[in-house]
């Protein structure tokens, strides 16, 4: 089975500081979940930026979707990017757009007509309950409402991988759920997702889903299933 | 490049019109204002030269030094014949003796003139093109014969002081002309460098999600553009009134030098694409100024 993302040696540290990550060797797998744990700084947020393109690491390989990424050229960047889809931790919404101009943005980017996006974008908006809000500013949204926009443009062009950092933080446990479902629907037509969390109720709610530990930067592999295919996925009900 | 400016509406959306604007448009409308300006002195000047300069450079005046009026007058006439049948001469012009006194008497009084001094006579003689050393050595050979005393003042001469100015004065448009150029594209960069300082949040996040640098730098062309054109416009207008009142003026002037010279057909077409050109430049600039800032980014 080819993968998604292959890490072989792979460290990361900013300017002259000690490494921030060392010596991660993982592979994931197409239409494989994983949950990404690991207490505060211990580099959740920096593997997930090697992940989604917006590091390159100090030393070691990447090779995402079979191309190394560490050496790729600039210029074939936004490519791989649009094979990704990324919920940021604080959710960097674009404050100017409203909450459909947001949710529509990567299929923009993506060059998709608007005839095209009208349909997506306003299912995305009643998939997340946000229908009522669609024209409004980022600003005028709760942290919630927030958040579940940002997942919604994160998953709105069926990425091959999904890659979230605490998506659920600021949402009720039934929201929690809810985009949980989301990110197992999607996982389920073959997306690769990888979930940063904290929220270890969290880890139970996807049968199958691999777990990948950082501690102090490295790596613990506690399914010991990083390197082998993962099994069938089953969400539990 | 030009056609990054007709950008959907759904993405001129991810910058908020107006943030570049600002001051933006009235910078570059004095700025337009003023290379305008020095674009027109410029063509005004080469206009002047052209006509004024040319038909005065192409004349010759001779002198028939002959203090008896009667042999002046058989001279003159016979130089006159003479030159009637040369070829190259558009246009010969004997100037009465009533004439030059009329000239002469505001500095020797109409007295003195009459009575003691005796007046040269001239013939004005304009050639079909500007004579060069040669032609007018071939000339002077030509008709010395034909008087005792003889002399032939070029116009070109003592007009070489002012073709040395026109054209300094045409360089000096030229270079005011250039540094305007280099003050409206920096205008431009710095204005492109403080709005993606502002928008850096907005290009990060479209680079995340695979936005290219050149869909980046299509927004903030576009704004220039606006900005630009905008500018170019009032620009433009206010440098119309400005000529349109000073042409008067400068029709107004019966110097020799000055009178009948004006824009050359093709002037007009200069200013006109000169707004355009300026937009233009500033779209370069402002793709040129994202795309090099942005190679920074990963």
């Amino acid at each position: 089975m080819q993968s998604v993302v292959e890490f072989d040696n792979v460290g990361l540290r900013y300017g002259t500081d000690s490494e921030i990550l060392a010596d991660l060797s993982f592979t994931l797998f197409p239409g494989s979940f994983y949950f990404l744990t690991g207490a505060s700084g211990a580099g959740k947020t920096s593997l997930l930026k090697l992940l989604y393109l917006a590091h390159r690491p100090s030393r070691g390989v990447i090779k995402m979707f079979g191309q190394d990424a560490v050496t790729m050229p600039r210029d074939r960047m936004p490519g791989f990017r649009r094979r990704i889809g990324v919920v940021f931790q604080d959710f960097r919404l674009v404050k100017h757009l409203s909450t459909f101009d947001n949710i529509a943005l990567p299929l923009r980017i993506a060059g998709i007509q608007e005839k095209d996006l009208k349909g997506p974008v306003t299912e995305m908006l009643s998939w997340i309950g946000l229908t009522e809000r669609a024209h409004a500013r980022p600003a005028t949204l709760s942290g919630g409402e927030q958040q579940r926009v940002a997942i919604a443009r994160a998953v709105i062009g069926r990425p091959e991988m999904l890659v979230a950092d605490e998506p659920t933080g600021n949402v009720d446990p039934d929201m929690a759920r809810r985009l949980l479902q989301l990110f197992a629907a999607l996982n389920k037509l073959g997306t690769t997702v990888v979930v940063a969390t904290h929220d270890i109720h969290l880890l139970n709610e996807i049968e199958g889903a691999q777990m990948m530990r950082l501690d102090k930067g490295r790596l613990s592999d506690p399914t010991g299933n990083l390197r082998h295919p993962p099994r069938p996925l089953v969400l539990k009900n | 490049m030009l056609l990054d400016f007709a950008l959907p509406e759904h993405e001129r959306k991810l910058i908020p019109e107006g943030r570049i604007s600002g001051p933006m448009p009235w910078v570059i409308a004095i700025m337009l204002f003023l290379t305008l300006l020095a674009a027109a002195t410029g063509l005004l000047l080469i206009g002047a030269a052209q006509q004024g300069g040319d038909d005065i450079a192409s004349r010759v005046t001779i002198q028939i030094i002959e203090p008896n009026p009667t042999r002046r007058a058989a001279q003159r006439v016979a130089v006159t014949r003479a030159l009637r049948s040369m070829p190259g001469l558009s246009q010969i012009k004997p100037i009465p003796d009533a004439q030059v006194r009329e000239l002469l008497a505001p500095w020797l009084g109409g007295d003195v003139v009459d009575a003691d001094i005796p007046i040269p006579g001239l013939i004005d003689v304009t050639f079909t093109q500007q004579p060069d050393k040669a032609a007018l050595a071939r000339f002077t050979k030509q008709i010395r014969p034909l008087a005792s005393n003889i002399r032939i003042d070029s116009h070109a001469t003592w007009l070489a002081p002012y073709f040395d100015l026109m054209r300094a004065l045409i360089l000096l448009s030229g270079g005011v002309l250039l540094l305007l150029l280099l003050a409206t594209s920096a205008t431009v960069i710095l204005a492109v460098r403080s709005a993606l300082n502002t928008h850096r949040e907005t290009i990060e996040i479209m680079h995340m999600m695979g936005g290219t640098d050149v869909q980046a730098a299509r927004l903030f062309q576009r704004r220039v553009a606006l900005d630009a054109l905008l500018g170019g416009a009032i620009g433009f207008g206010v440098a119309a009134l400005t000529f349109w009142f000073i042409s008067g003026r400068f029709a107004a002037v019966e110097s020799g030098l000055l009178a009948g010279s004006a824009m050359p057909w093709y002037g007009w077409v200069v200013l006109s694409i000169i707004p355009l050109g300026v937009t233009a430049l500033a779209m370069f600039m402002a793709r040129l100024t994202v795309l090099s800032a942005l190679k920074k980014m990963l």
